[in-house]
């Protein structure tokens, strides 16, 4: 069943990768966190525990209400025009997605004779990073790297997941966290930047390197 | 668990836990001076009751030595003869300083600056330090070692507006970083060879054997830097003159000693130690010594000039080490003890001479507002036991008897002559070398003492001075230095038991014969009496003649003429000319004469100068070179915040190739 759901969230991955809406990433984020929860909610439903519970409800509700919504209400908010500006051509960037995901795919399973790990929750979370560092690398728009951002934290989750079957609760609960915050302070930093410099591209913010 | 020190025990707990306490009052009390009299006064119990607990230990109290004395219930913290000894030395500089820390930041208080963040960082530092040489495990050790860098760093910031203290203690902080990263390296060798982070588990079997040179070079530049000999002495000239009084004080007579302290205890763990690593030391050591006082002989700044030197003095502990090690490599006990012995003493000489001259200086400072020798004079008329302390700092650091410096000196002379004895073969040609170094270098000592006396204290005033004060509190802390001066002089038999059981406790062997409890002590004590009574008998004898025949008075230096204006007096700098330029290179000394020989001459003037060689020739074009290389990688600096994520990405994926090849 993990990997069925790991499956799908490589999925979202392509959508996210061809893609040119904002609200598309919004989207993916929270399909994302809805796959994310049922992830880690499975081990915990047939000998149900209430303590199973705890981290999954949170993840839903941070990750598919709460995040999502707050990043609606900037682009509400400040305006922002509803398309990404990317930087390579989309075609381009599909192809380089599935070129990195191949030889991740490839790499995880050789490690998976050295090693025992879940091969494809360990590869699809390795992806989620790279990606999440391709969004942020050929995108110009600051929204677009928060949300770049979030799917980089994503695939780090589910590599936790892969890695160890069990997390320790505090460590999950410091995870979200601390996406938390930084969706907090970009969100005040690019309503701070919209005031003073005028644009949301990143390009503007090289004018303020010291 | 061995707990032997029971009954100091709590002592020294609370002896810790009240000095930790002093930073309380500065956290609580809006009131500036009240909240600094409360915590230095809590400060200064603290510091006494350590005093006391390290005094009632076993190093003291006569009784042998058990090889691990360990407190607070674990061997992180261990109490044997070495860590003891520093202790003692800490705690003993630090109280004095912490009475003259009442009149000193008063000056302060009265100028409406702040100073209760200086106040805590000077606690801070003080109990690091006592932390620094009780540590017995590594990470501990670097760890107070690095809180007091940087507490004496931020300590120093307290004028912070003044361009020279940035300037300053950005060298002393550029240095402290560069011997910590070598230190890191140091001791995560040492853990790599025996697995484990206790000092006293480090001792090097015969399959590490060929370690001991890397470490010893590690040590040698980390500590070294840090004790300040000469190719790594660069930061401390610029940095002890801008520090305030008292912290320079604790800097120079305390904390370069923890580089001492750091050699010595690598010594411990580098047996059997070969003989080149003696040599090594004792050739930079005499190199230390000579230019060490010659650089100081060139100075104006007298903090600059005390500073120079603090190096003069490290590099006479240096040469006793050298000469230790050299004993022990050969292995001849004898020459051990004399060598160390001479070491251990000359350390805690120099930390009461060094805090006792540069606390006076600091008085002199606040009541001219200058550090400058060539605008001081005439201050005997103003403050005469000022004088009279001074001179007592200055004749116990040239190594004159009859006062404490004459000892350790004389100790390490016994040394080159027994090495000299024992070792027969080119030995005596070589030390023969080295005691007229060592000479050399008190000769030079007494030529720059003799131009600090009587350009400061003597002659007449070259700048109008309205008021000169002094407190009781300077009195009292200059006081108590300057009789352990006298003490140590005339009455070394304690002290030489000390150190003898220091060296007898992780250095030779016990049963060892004591080269140094058997020299005649007696006899240096009969003699330094019968000089100070035949200088009192001079003295009667001097008051009678002036008595019966009068006396007939002029201003000083008049020389026979007869209207005599400050101007005309003979400077520091052409008192000092003539040695100075014979090592012109070196020093980087150059004059500037301009004197015209016309019929109508103009005002003519002279100048002269002296910077450091290591500072710049070697360290700053060396810095501007590195920032040269720097800058040609500045093409990875970019405006954008989506390469540096490439870059990331770039850096993962090489990581990742790294660890898949090595799986």
């Amino acid at each position: 069943m993990g990997n069925v759901l790991s499956i799908l969230f490589c999925l979202s991955l392509f959508y996210v990768s061809i893609t040119s809406r904002v609200k598309g990433y919004v989207t993916v984020l929270q399909i994302q966190g809805v796959l994310l929860s049922l992830i880690i909610v499975i081990p915990f439903i047939y000998p149900f525990s209430i303590y199973g519970i705890i981290l999954p409800a949170t993840l839903l509700l941070v990750k598919v209400f709460l995040i999502p919504r707050y990043i609606n209400k900037i682009i509400l908010d400040l305006d922002i025009r509803r398309v990404i500006d990317p930087t390579i051509q989309q075609f381009s960037f599909l192809l380089l997605v599935i070129a990195t995901m191949v030889v991740i795919f490839v790499v995880s399973n050789i490690l998976s004779q050295s090693t025992e790990l879940n091969v494809i929750p360990f590869a699809s979370g390795f992806s989620a990073i790279v990606i999440g560092i391709y969004i942020i690398m050929f995108r110009r728009k600051l929204i677009v790297h928060v949300a770049g951002f979030l799917i980089l934290e994503n695939g780090i989750f589910l590599f936790g997941t892969a890695v160890a079957s069990e997390l320790p609760m505090m460590i999950e609960l410091g995870t979200l966290l601390d996406v938390f915050v930084v969706v907090f302070l970009m969100g005040i930093a690019i309503n701070k930047i919209s005031t003073t410099l005028d644009g949301f591209d990143v390009t503007a913010l090289g004018r303020l390197k010291d | 668990m061995n707990n032997s020190l029971i009954p100091g025990n709590y002592l020294f707990i609370s002896a810790f836990v009240i000095q930790f306490l002093a930073i309380v009052p500065l956290t609580i009390l809006k009131n500036e001076k009240k909240a600094f009299v409360i915590s230095n006064f809590i400060l200064l119990i603290g510091l006494v009751l350590g005093l006391i607990s390290t005094l009632s230990s076993k190093l003291f109290s006569f009784a042998s030595f058990s090889s691990n004395d360990t407190l607070l219930f674990s061997n992180w913290i261990r109490l044997d003869g070495l860590g003891l000894y520093f202790l003692f030395i800490i705690q003993l500089v630090a109280i004095p300083t912490v009475i003259y820390n009442f009149s000193y930041l008063q000056h302060y208080i009265d100028q409406k600056r702040s100073i209760k963040s200086f106040v805590t960082f000077y606690i801070i530092l003080l109990i690091s330090t006592q932390f620094v040489v009780m540590a017995n495990q590594a990470i501990l050790f670097l760890v107070s070692w690095e809180v007091m860098s940087m507490s004496a760093y931020l300590g120093m910031l307290l004028e912070k507006e003044k361009e020279e203290v940035q300037k300053g203690s950005f060298y002393y902080f550029v240095a402290s970083h560069l011997l910590v990263f070598i230190l890191y390296i140091f001791f995560f060798l040492l853990h790599h060879q025996t697995n484990s982070w206790l000092l006293s588990d480090y001792h090097l079997t015969a399959a590490t054997i060929s370690l001991i040179p890397i470490l010893f070079i590690l040590s040698f530049v980390g500590f070294g830097i840090k004790a300040g000999f000469m190719p790594f002495h660069f930061w401390l000239p610029q940095a002890h003159p801008i520090a305030p009084t008292v912290l320079s004080a604790f800097l120079s007579g305390v904390i370069i000693k923890t580089g001492i302290y750091g050699i010595l205890r690598t010594f411990q763990f580098l047996k059997p130690i070969p003989e080149w690593c003696g040599w090594l030391i004792l050739v930079v050591s005499i190199f230390s010594a000579i230019f060490g006082v010659w650089y100081a002989l060139a100075q104006h700044d007298i903090k600059r000039l005390l500073a120079y030197h603090s190096i003069e003095n490290i590099g006479i502990i240096g040469i006793g080490i050298g000469i230790g090690f050299i004993g022990s490599a050969n292995n001849l006990p004898v020459i051990e003890v004399l060598g160390f012995g001479g070491a251990l003493l000359h350390t805690l000489n120099h930390a009461i001479f060094k805090s006792l001259l540069f606390l006076g200086s600091g008085v002199i400072y606040q009541n001219l507002g200058t550090r400058n020798i060539e605008l001081m004079g005439g201050l005997v008329h103003r403050a005469k036991y000022l004088a009279i302390l001074f001179l007592i700092g200055s004749i116990a650091i040239s190594g004159i008897p009859p006062f404490n410096g004459f000892i350790s000196e004389f100790i390490i002379y016994t040394g080159f002559f027994q090495t000299a004895k024992e070792l027969k073969n080119y030995y005596p040609l070589l030390m023969l070398l080295f005691v007229v170094g060592l000479a050399f270098v008190g000769g030079l000592a007494v030529a720059c003492f003799t131009k600090i006396n009587s350009i400061m204290f003597l002659g007449t005033e070259r700048k109008e001075v309205k008021h000169f004060h002094i407190s009781v509190f300077d009195y009292i802390s200059l006081g108590i230095l300057a009789l352990l001066c006298i003490v140590i002089g005339f009455y070394p038999q304690p002290f030489i038991g000390i150190v003898n059981k220091v060296i007898s406790n992780g250095f030779v062997a016990a049963n060892s014969p004591s080269a140094l409890l058997n020299m005649n002590w007696l006899s240096i004590t009969i003699i330094f009496s019968s000089i100070l009574f035949g200088v009192i008998v001079l003295y009667f004898a001097k008051m009678q003649i002036h008595k019966r025949y009068g006396r007939r008075t002029s201003a000083a230096w008049s020389c026979g003429y007869e209207n005599q204006s400050p101007r005309m007096q003979y400077t520091a700098s052409s008192f000092a000319d003539e040695l100075n330029t014979i090592p012109k290179t070196i020093l980087l000394y150059n004059k500037k004469v301009d004197s015209s020989k016309r019929v109508i001459p103009k005002p003519s003037s002279f100048e002269s100068h002296s910077s450091d060689f290591v500072d710049n020739k070697i360290v700053l074009p060396g810095y501007s070179l590195l920032g040269k290389i720097i800058s040609k990688i500045e093409f990875l600096s970019r405006t954008d915040i989506r390469y540096y994520i490439a870059f990331i990405l770039v850096m993962i994926i090489i990581y990742s190739f790294i660890a898949f090849l090595w799986i």
